[in-house]
C-alpha cells in the first residue's frame, strides 16, 4: 500500500470540502478519484502532496505520516497541479533542468521529454507552447524525479480531444512501467479507460469505490438503451415497458436500463408507432452501462464538464 | 545548495529575457543620467537679459552703467524708460535698471540717489539678479564715496574637488535605481503567487527560505551590476569620479537593496494580482523619490516636511552614497545612515515574514 487515508476532514468555514474520507492506493495502481467540480478532489490531492493541512484524520504516503515527513515524501512523489504554473521565459529543457535541481535524484531531461512526447519542443520557450504541450510539460515536470507516486490533478481538463488522447497514452506508459498514478478527473470516460481502481466522490464524501467494471456490475445488471424524442415520454410509460428497471432524461436524451433488451426495444418501437404525441424516435442505440450511468444512478445528476 | 543554484540560474535567465525588466533596471537610470546631464550642461553659459536706462549724463552715471554692464551673467541693452519697460512686459528683459538724473550732483552733495530696479517677483531669475545687482551697486557706491574696504569675503569650498550638479545627482540616481530594483523586485513574487508557481515550488522539496533567499540574492547581484554601470558612465561620460572606498560603496548598495526588497515584499504581502500590487508599490515609491532629498537638496523643502524626510530610508541611502561617492557634506554620519537603513530592513522583513501569503 503506498497511500493510506483514514477519515480525512478539511473544512473551509462552513464548507466541508473533504468530509471524512477513507481509502487506500496500492503500488502500481492507476488510481482514479472521480467527481464533479467542487467535490473535494483537489483538496484531497493537495493534502496528500503536503500543500494543505487536514483538520483531522490520518494520511500516510509511502508509509510516512504526511504531517511528519513532508520533505522526505516530496522527494519521492511527482506533482502536476491543475494550473500548469511554469516559468514562461525559460525553454522546455531549462525548466526541466531547474526542477531536476530540486531533487536528490532525477531522470535525464531527454527521457522525461520522451515520456510525454515533447522531444521536438526541447528548445522552445515555454510561453510559446500550446495549451496541450504545456500540460504535457507539466506532466514531464512531475516525472523528472522518477517518482514512486505521480499525482495528476485533472491533467486533461481544457485539452482538445487529440491532446487528451496523447496524454492518456503517456499515463498508460506509466502504468506499463509499474508506476503508481493518482489521477483526479471529472471525465468518466477517462477514468473508465485508465484506472484500475477508483473512488467516486461527491460533496466531500466517497459514494462508491472499486474497479470500473465492479462499479458498473454492482449498480447495473442491465444494458442502457438511449434515444431521443421530440418531447420526452413520461417515466411511468417507460417503466411499464417489459424489462425496464429505471429511466432517466437528460438534455432531451432518454436513457432506459433494461435486462431484456430485445423485448424492451420491440415494445418501445411499437409504442411510438401507435402513439405519435412524442414525435419520431431518433438516435436509438444500445450500450453497456458506463461510469457515467453509475454516477447518474448514485447522485441523480450527470457529472458535468 | 544545488536547488538554490538551480532556482537562481532560472531567475537570472528569466530576468535577462524580460525586456521590460531589463529596461527598468539598466536603460532607465542611464536615460535619467543623460536627461539630467543635458539640463546641467546648459548651466555654464547662463545669462540674463537686463534693460538699462541711464538718465544721467555725468561721468558718475556712465561709470555706474559700465559697472552693471561688466557683470558676466548680464546681457545689457540700453534704451529709454518707456520703451524699455514696455519691452520688459513683453518678456524681453528679466529686469530693468534705471539710473536717475543728477546723480553727479547728488553725489557731490552727499545725498542719496535711488537706482530703481524693475523686476518680476514671480520669476525665479530675479532671485539671482537682485543680489547680484545689490552687490554691484554696493561696489560702485564704495568707489564713488571713496570709503575704504575694511571687510571682505573670501569664498572657499570645503569639498575636496569641484562640486557640480551632476555630482549631486549621480549618487541620487544610484539611490533611485536601488529603490526601483528593490520595490519592483517584489512584483515577480506576486506573479509567481498569482500563477501558482509558488504553490508548484512548494510541492517540490525546495524550502521557502530557499525560494526567498535566491530571489533576494539575485536582486543584490543585479544592484551591484547596476552600480558598476552607473559609476562607469558617470566617470567616462559626465566626468564624475567615484572618490570613496569601493567596499564601503558596495556595502551601502547591498544594505539599501536588502532594505527596499524587504519593504517591497511587505508591500505586496497580501496583494492578489500584479495589477493590484503595482499601485501599492507606486504609492511608496513616489513620495520617497521626491521627498527624500535624492534629487532636490533637503534645504529647499519647507520645514514641516523635514520630519517626513527624516524617516524615509531613501534619505539615508542617498546621503550615504553621496558621502561615499563624491564626498558631499554629510546630512547624517555614516553609522546613522547604516543604522536607520538596517532598522528599516529588520522591521520590514520581520513584518513581511509575518504577513506574506504564499497562496
Amino acid at each position: 500500500m503506498v497511500i493510506q487515508v483514514e477519515n480525512l476532514v478539511k473544512t473551509y468555514g462552513q464548507i466541508r470540502a473533504v468530509d471524512g474520507i477513507t481509502f487506500q492506493v496500492n503500488r502500481g495502481d492507476i488510481f482514479g478519484m472521480l467527481g464533479p467540480n467542487g467535490a473535494g478532489k483537489t483538496t484531497t490531492v493537495e493534502i496528500l502532496e503536503g500543500l494543505r493541512v487536514a483538520d483531522s484524520g490520518k494520511a500516510a504516503v509511502l508509509g510516512m505520516d504526511i504531517t511528519k515527513a513532508a520533505a522526505k515524501i516530496k522527494q519521492q512523489i511527482g506533482i502536476q497541479l491543475q494550473a500548469p504554473a511554469l516559468l514562461p521565459l525559460l525553454n522546455v529543457e531549462e525548466l526541466l533542468k531547474t526542477f531536476a535541481s530540486f531533487y536528490h535524484k532525477s531522470i535525464p531531461v531527454t527521457r522525461a521529454l520522451e515520456l510525454v512526447g515533447l522531444q521536438e519542443s526541447r528548445k522552445v520557450v515555454v510561453k510559446n507552447l500550446s495549451g496541450g504541450q504545456q500540460q504535457r510539460l507539466s506532466v514531464a515536470m512531475a516525472l523528472i524525479n522518477d517518482p514512486e507516486i505521480t499525482f495528476l490533478d485533472e491533467p486533461t481538463t481544457g485539452l482538445d480531444p487529440q491532446a487528451r488522447r496523447a496524454l492518456w497514452t503517456v499515463i498508460e506508459g506509466m502504468r506499463d512501467q509499474g508506476k503508481t498514478v493518482f489521477l483526479t478527473t471529472h471525465y468518466m470516460e477517462e477514468a473508465q479507460r485508465l484506472c484500475n481502481r477508483l473512488v467516486i466522490i461527491d460533496h466531500g464524501k466517497i459514494i462508491a469505490q472499486g474497479s470500473p467494471a465492479e462499479l458498473i456490475r454492482q449498480n447495473f445488471t442491465e444494458k442502457a438503451i438511449e434515444f431521443e424524442t421530440v418531447t420526452p415520454i413520461p417515466e411511468a410509460t417507460l417503466k411499464s415497458l417489459p424489462g425496464v428497471t429505471r429511466s432517466a432524461v437528460e438534455d432531451g436524451s432518454t436513457v432506459i436500463y433494461s435486462n431484456k433488451v430485445t423485448a424492451t426495444i420491440a415494445a418501445l418501437l411499437d409504442f411510438t408507432e401507435k402513439d405519435r404525441t412524442y414525435g419520431e424516435l431518433a438516435n436509438l442505440h444500445i450500450r453497456e452501462a458506463t461510469l457515467e450511468d453509475v454516477f447518474l444512478k448514485l447522485t441523480g445528476r450527470k457529472i458535468r464538464e | 545548495m544545488k536547488a538554490f543554484r538551480g532556482l537562481l540560474i532560472a531567475s537570472f535567465k528569466q530576468f535577462f529575457r524580460d525586456k521590460a525588466a531589463l529596461f527598468f533596471t539598466f536603460a532607465f537610470p542611464i536615460l535619467f543620467m543623460f536627461i539630467f546631464g543635458l539640463i546641467y550642461s546648459g548651466e555654464g553659459n547662463l545669462s540674463y537679459d537686463i534693460g538699462l536706462v541711464n538718465q544721467d549724463i555725468s561721468p558718475a552715471g556712465a561709470a555706474t552703467a559700465q559697472g552693471i554692464k561688466s557683470v558676466p551673467i548680464f546681457k545689457v541693452t540700453e534704451g529709454v524708460l518707456d520703451t524699455t519697460l514696455a519691452e520688459m512686459r513683453d518678456g524681453k528683459y528679466k529686469a530693468v535698471v534705471v539710473i536717475p538724473p543728477e546723480l553727479a550732483v547728488n553725489v557731490s552733495r552727499g545725498e542719496v540717489s535711488n537706482v530703481k530696479v524693475y523686476y518680476d517677483p514671480s520669476d525665479m531669475a530675479s532671485q539671482t539678479i537682485l543680489p547680484v545687482l545689490r552687490q554691484v551697486i554696493e561696489q560702485i557706491n564704495q568707489q564713488l564715496s571713496q570709503r575704504p574696504v575694511l571687510l571682505a569675503i573670501e569664498e572657499k569650498s570645503i569639498s575636496a574637488h569641484q562640486f557640480g550638479g551632476m555630482d549631486f545627482l549621480i549618487p541620487g540616481i544610484l539611490a533611485m535605481s536601488i529603490l526601483f530594483l528593490g520595490l519592483f523586485g517584489a512584483l515577480p513574487m506576486v506573479e509567481w503567487r498569482e500563477k501558482q508557481v509558488l504553490k508548484r515550488l512548494g510541492a517540490t522539496p525546495l524550502t521557502r527560505s530557499n525560494v526567498v533567499f535566491s530571489q533576494v540574492f539575485y536582486r543584490v547581484v543585479l544592484a551591484l551590476a547596476q552600480t558598476v554601470v552607473i559609476i562607469l558612465l558617470a566617470r567616462f561620460v559626465f566626468g564624475v569620479n567615484m572618490v570613496g572606498n569601493w567596499f564601503l560603496l558596495f556595502g551601502m548598495v547591498i544594505l539599501g537593496t536588502l532594505t527596499f526588497v524587504s519593504i517591497g515584499y511587505l508591500a505586496i504581502a497580501r496583494a492578489r494580482t500584479t495589477e493590484s500590487a503595482m499601485p501599492v508599490i507606486q504609492l511608496i515609491q513616489f513620495p520617497m523619490l521626491f521627498l527624500s532629498g535624492v534629487f532636490f537638496p533637503i534645504e529647499i523643502m519647507p520645514s514641516f516636511m523635514k520630519p517626513i524626510v527624516a524617516v524615509m530610508p531613501l534619505s539615508y541611502l542617498g546621503d550615504g552614497l553621496r558621502q561615499i561617492m563624491v564626498e558631499a557634506t554629510p546630512q547624517n554620519t555614516m553609522p546613522v545612515n547604516a543604522l536607520v537603513l538596517g532598522a528599516w530592513f529588520v522591521v520590514s522583513s520581520l513584518l513581511a515574514i509575518r504577513f506574506f501569503k504564499w497562496e
